[in-house]
């Protein structure tokens, strides 16, 4: 028998869909589903596979290599499971159109990672459906949107502003990092694929934000404020993306292991001393970006792996 | 109200492992057939001299109202794909699949916007509101509403609504002449055919773990949908007992006499009634006994 919640959310109220408005609100929303839909590809026909191959790595490099792509696809899965719900509260809520419209690919992109990160694990001798150990299942079972999604009581720029301009930003930026230092050929071309994606993901919660900020009071921006701080400190830096920043346990020890000797054989993950500046630098930008357009400041952060606030 | 119960997700292992072939074959073919409404519709052919205004004004009727129950996907199908990663050992194929229905339907709501608006305006509710609580029908929560069983769901929304859907559109490009409605119709009936196909195929993958209780719930969830949705006048207005259908049935009529991408009234309710007894005997080889249903007009359904 399955665990069951019971608790208020947004579902409890009946629909309510007319007037149903499908003109365009925010038109930069609007033109972010045309240009998605307009850049669609295909992860089993759009990326060279035969390029790769496994044999020229050894067993060691090629389990390290399944595990990180198989940890790829589990954040993507995060994606299809939790962010949908967002869309539920767009169309619930009436939101505009546009975030409605854009939303359903912006999932399908999200199974467009999911499968091209399963597809690369598969390559490399075999998708690996859960961590190495079970401890470290509390880093990346979940990032919590689903629940905040559906919860009446949090108010929808939170979540956008936690997930997208913070969460998504950083994933963003370790994006290019590792497309600028990974060698193999495949492995940069899945991540540049999903990067063009995660451009407009990014742009998305910008564009909503920048439509909203003017509307929230100084009570609500500190709501906003609070629900990046909690993303970043309680998602990000417990490794939801990054697995040496998870807490140091012999869990998290194995999976970091298995970024170096990925990293090493260049397959496609990075190391702590690549990817700390630019998480740090990532979280610097967030700051501005914030400060400049919505008049928030984010606090400094710590974290044991990292010298100083940041 | 009491909270929506909902089911608590246990993540891991998480099998991402094609189990379901003919499903991710729907899924690989929604991809590899995918299109852009904006390129891809001749939007610009569309000459609207060409018509009356009396049957712009028809058929700016029917193609908002379209828009407003292909809109109800909107909510429905991410709150669909959520359930299926809440049930314990669903397979990852419908999960991918409902990815791509879900934007095959932001496809088709905006393109029906659109076409409205070419008629002359997008019209954004019913004109009598009697029509509201009908369409207004709440399936997101319905399909994650843990008291609700996710087979059941599936056998009536995605196997005999979308099929009831697939046939009606099918009907419509039969019966269109004008070249960018038929073009437009085109890429929906190619993409309602994946939807019925994914209904149906996943009904019977899982026919064969149901017990009877089980089967005869599906019956049930079945026929409470013909008699309180479909046959309320959901998908075919005129069905509807307690509501006056006439407007509706007048622009179905003067849209499909133009070519744009309709039929009469008449029409659809003979298409209901034949594809109905269809639906109803594929569910029976599937062991699945819906009841038969009156119609205050058409009789035994």
């Amino acid at each position: 028998m399955s665990a069951v919640l019971t608790t208020p959310t947004i579902l409890d109220a009946p629909e309510s869909r007319f007037p149903l408005d499908l003109s365009s609100r925010i038109p930069r929303i609007r033109d972010l589903f045309h240009a998605a839909t307009r850049n669609q590809w295909n992860p089993a026909t759009d990326v060279r596979w035969d390029d790769l191959d496994p044999s020229a790595y050894t067993e060691d490099q090629r389990f390290a290599a399944r595990l990180y792509w198989s940890r790829r696809a589990w954040g993507e899965y995060g994606a299809i499971s939790e962010s949908p719900a967002l869309q539920i509260r767009f169309c619930q809520e009436k939101h505009p159109a546009d975030m409605r419209l854009f939303f359903t690919i912006r999932s399908q992109e999200e199974s467009r990672h999911a499968e091209v990160c399963y597809r690369m694990a598969e390559r490399l001798g075999g998708y690996i459906d859960q961590p190495v150990k079970t401890a470290y299942q509390g880093s990346v079972a979940t990032h919590g949107v689903r629940k905040l999604a559906l919860d009446p009581d949090s108010p929808l720029e939170c979540v956008i502003a936690a997930l997208v301009c913070a969460a998504e930003e950083i994933a963003f930026d370790v994006f290019k990092h590792l497309i600028d230092i990974t060698p193999n050929p495949v492995a940069k071309q899945v991540l540049k694929l999903v990067m063009r994606d995660e451009v407009r993901h990014c742009a998305f919660g910008w564009h909503y934000m920048a439509s909203r900020v003017r509307h929230l009071s100084p009570e609500e921006l500190e709501r906003v404020r609070q629900a990046v701080i909690t993303m970043i400190e309680k998602v990000e830096l417990n490794g939801y993306h990054s697995a040496w920043l998870a807490p140091e346990t012999p869990a998290s020890r194995v999976e970091v292991e298995s970024d170096r000797i990925t990293w090493e054989a260049g397959l496609g993950a990075t190391v702590e001393e690549l990817e700390k500046p630019v998480f740090i630098e990532s979280i610097r930008r967030i700051r501005r970006q914030m400060q400049s357009g919505w008049g928030i400041e984010l606090p400094m952060f710590t974290h044991p792996r990292i010298q100083g606030p940041f | 109200m009491q909270p929506t119960p909902i089911l608590v997700e246990r993540r891991f292992p998480l099998d991402l492992a094609q189990s379901l072939g003919s499903i991710r074959d729907l899924y690989e073919a929604g991809k590899s057939e995918r299109w852009d409404p904006e390129r891809d519709v001749a939007w610009a052919a569309f000459d609207r001299a060409a018509y009356a205004p009396a049957v712009l004004e028809a058929a700016r009727k029917v193609w908002s109202r379209r828009a407003w129950i292909e809109y109800t996907g909107l909510a429905e199908t991410p709150a669909l794909l959520i359930r299926f990663c809440l049930e314990p050992g669903r397979e990852a194929d419908p999960k991918y699949f409902l990815t791509v229905r879900n934007t095959e339907e932001a496809w088709h709501v905006e393109s029906f916007h659109r076409m409205a608006e070419a008629c002359g305006g997008y019209i954004d509710r019913p004109a009598d509101p009697a029509w509201e609580p009908v369409i207004n029908q709440t399936l997101y929560r319905q399909a994650l509403d843990a008291g609700q069983s996710l087979d059941e769901y599936v056998a009536v929304h995605c196997a005999v609504e979308d099929g009831l859907e697939l046939e009606l559109y099918a009907a419509y490009l039969g019966n269109a002449r004008d070249a960018m409605v038929r073009g437009l119709l085109e890429r929906v009936v190619a993409d309602k055919r994946r939807h019925a196909e994914f209904g149906w195929i996943y009904l019977a993958s899982r026919a064969p773990q149901l017990d009877a209780a089980a089967k005869a719930g599906v019956a049930r969830a079945v026929a409470a949908w013909i008699e309180g949705v479909a046959l309320a006048g959901y998908h075919v207005p005129s069905l509807a007992a307690g509501i006056d259908a006439r407007g509706e049935a007048a622009a179905a009529a003067a849209c499909a006499e133009a070519g744009l991408g309709a039929v009469t009234a008449a029409a659809e309710e003979a298409l209901f009634a034949a594809y109905l007894r269809r639906a109803r005997a594929r569910l029976a080889e599937l062991g699945v006994a819906v009841p038969e249903l009156a119609h205050p007009r058409l009789g035994a359904i």
